[in-house]
């Protein structure tokens, strides 16, 4: 059997000693940055970009993508424990972790919020091994105009389903794709907004863009608003009870069902995953009135979606190479940087990386559940570091990355300028993600749009014409009404709300 | 003059002022035609959208009003962007730890609490892991003091 074969040779290459150590490595830093409150993935893993020059393709992609699933289970123990979530993917666990603490019961709440973890990562790996490959398959009969439409659907359903304001998060986008085009245009060679500054002819780098806009932005921000610490509680045993058992086992079922599906769509992962399955938990709870006292359903479901939603994210990458969120668009960076076009070629041509790649998840996140539990006291002493400490760190770490990406201080000067853009963006209530999705996406949907027309001869039709692009259009289209309807937009309002 | 300033208006101001600058500067890009489109066609597609959805934006927060600015706060915004610019200075004229010094000053009088001792240590530990970790773990080309390491 091929998947067989595929699983086998996967696991070849992630038991290697290097790429165990890397898995290893990106899952503590995950951890770590998880715990600490104020610094995210995104910002992380921007600032290690460069540091992934260094290494070989497939240890990098598998740190990176430890440093994502590692937050996810880090950023739980900050909630419980401490009430504050280390990422917004945990915010919902709050609700009922800290209070189950309050009751003495946080070791239980953190051992059935890893052991779900584990339990949804481990059913995310699964999925991705069974739709990998039918879905690289179809990609494969994609024309330009096709991928053209594929990636508006993306840009289009991110900004649906990530954020506030639907007309500000398009815009966002556009003017990402416009900072995407900085550069030398590739068909003509002409220059194309870079005032003569030869540092940008080869394009702008996303790495210094992300770091200000996710990095430099946040730390300002809890700067002004002067990030509170609370007291660390005791852990206590451990082992959750019988009863305690007995309701999360079905929670964490729906939780990792409803977080893998969650993940799969663009603009979904984990947050959007976490957040649906705590909603969903308290609809089908008999006593709705525990939720916010300690329930535990209310750790286990919304810890198992977010860990399945951060798995399944990476089904669109890696078969499609079209990024669902401001994580996957990183890595999507990662591999341009190692010389890897994402898409559906990456399995044919590269399939150890690719392989590697999903079976290292799997380790991972076993990883994981030894990293957090037997080593939590460990995890509670880094929160007693207060911020004043943390943030010329992640500032200086942000500066040191710049710099190495082409040993040019001209990129610490990017960072210092997307810092202040970034700081109008949240100012003004603008989203970050959808505008580096567009940064991301924008050369290549350029290219594939100049392909597709040149093709038909200039005749627009063509993105009509073609069956696939015309389903992909319509569902857009179908996207974009549906959130204009009175009714749905109220809903919508009310969630966001809620997540504010 | 609350009503112009709501985040939804300014917003819609900062896109229309994106997609003018973008129309401006591009505007020597040859555009040709569908077929053989120049490099200007795509950026003047996507300046003229911007700028229509910021007009759209701008229209709507007037009409439908939206939630005022919050008053942003010029210390930390300031101190954190002149640190990263100090730092970008000094790195290769001065070298690693010199603008780390320099940084990690400037940054932490950002923050509310400021005590010198603290700013010190850290300094100290921090110089310490990044000659680790960035010159002898990762051979980076990178001078810790010019001139001399």
């Amino acid at each position: 059997m091929d998947l067989l074969d595929n699983l086998v040779l996967g696991i070849g290459v992630a038991f290697t000693f290097q790429n165990l150590t890397y898995a290893l490595l990106g899952c503590m830093v995950g951890t770590l940055i998880g715990v600490l409150p104020g610094i995210g993935p995104v910002a992380t893993i921007a600032m290690l970009l460069p540091i992934t020059f260094h290494l070989p393709p497939t240890a990098s992609l598998i740190m990176l993508a430890g440093i994502y699933y590692g937050a996810q289970y880090g950023g739980s123990t900050t909630s419980i424990l401490v009430n504050l979530p280390g990422e917004a993917s945990s915010v919902v666990t709050c609700l009922d972790g800290y209070q189950m603490a309050r009751r003495g019961r946080a070791g239980a709440a953190l051992s059935i919020s890893a052991v779900g973890s584990f339990f949804a990562g481990t059913i995310g790996t699964i999925i991705i091994v069974i739709f990998a490959e039918p879905l690289t398959r179809m990609a494969q009969k994609f024309g330009p105009a096709d991928y053209c439409s594929l990636m508006a659907l993306g840009l289009v359903a991110a900004v649906v389903l990530a954020s506030g304001s639907i007309t500000k998060a398009i815009a966002m986008v556009f003017l990402g794709l416009l900072f995407g085009l900085i550069g030398t245009d590739v068909n003509t060679g002409a220059q194309r907004f870079t005032f003569d500054i030869p540092e940008l002819s080869d394009g702008i780098d996303f790495a210094p863009i992300a770091m200000g806009l996710f990095g430099i932005a946040e730390i300002v921000v809890n700067l002004e608003r002067h990030l509170e610490r609370g007291g660390a509680i005791k852990v206590g045993s451990l082992w959750p009870t019988r009863e305690e058992i007995r309701r999360s086992i079905p929670a964490i079922l729906r939780g990792t069902m409803l977080g893998s599906l969650l993940g799969v769509l663009p603009g979904g992962g984990p947050t959007l995953g976490a957040f649906s399955a705590y909603t969903l938990e308290k609809k089908l709870s008999k006593n709705p009135g525990e939720f916010g006292k300690g329930a535990v359903e209310g750790v286990a479901s919304p810890e198992a979606a977010n860990n399945a939603a951060a798995q399944t994210s990476f089904i669109p990458m890696l078969t499609l190479g079209i990024p669902s969120n401001a994580v996957m668009a990183l890595m999507v960076g990662a591999m341009i940087i190692q010389g890897i076009q994402p898409g559906p070629e990456v399995m044919t041509k590269k399939p150890d990386l690719f392989w590697g790649m999903i079976v290292s998840m799997w380790i991972g996140n076993a990883m994981l559940v030894i990293i957090n539990l037997p080593m939590i006291g460990m995890w509670v002493k880094l929160l007693t570091v207060p911020y004043r400490y943390l943030a010329p760190a992640i500032l200086l770490f942000c500066c040191i990355g710049a710099y190495s990406l082409q040993n040019s201080t001209f990129h610490v000067m990017q960072v210092a300028i997307f810092g202040v853009l970034g700081y109008v963006f949240v100012k003004l209530g603008c989203e970050g993600a959808p505008f580096l999705l567009g940064l991301v996406l924008g050369p290549q949907m350029e290219e594939y749009f100049r392909r597709a027309m040149l093709l038909s001869r200039g005749d627009a039709m063509v993105f009509i014409e073609r069956p696939i692009s015309l389903g992909l259009l319509i569902t857009t289209a179908l996207l974009l009404i549906l959130m204009a309807l009175p009714s749905i937009k109220k809903a919508r309002e009310e969630a966001f709300q809620e997540e504010g | 003059m609350n009503r112009f300033l709501t985040k939804d208006f300014l917003s819609g101001l900062m896109f229309v002022a994106f997609g003018l600058a973008a129309l401006y500067f591009g505007q020597h890009l040859a555009v040709g035609t569908p077929v053989r489109m120049g490099p200007g066609y795509v950026p003047r597609m996507l300046s003229l959208i911007l700028l229509a959805l910021g007009v759209v934006v701008c229209i709507v927060a007037l009409v439908s009003g939206s939630e005022p600015v919050e008053r942003p706060k010029w210390k930390p915004i300031t101190l954190v962007t002149l640190g990263i610019v100090c730092f970008a200075l000094l790195f290769e004229r001065a070298g690693l730890i010199p603008a780390l010094i320099v940084l990690v000053m400037i940054s932490s009088l950002a923050g509310e609490e400021f005590k010198l001792t603290e700013v010190i240590g850290n300094i100290v530990v921090l110089s310490i892991l990044c000659t680790i970790v960035f010159k002898v773990g990762l051979g980076m080309n990178i001078s810790v003091v010019q001139g001399i390491w």
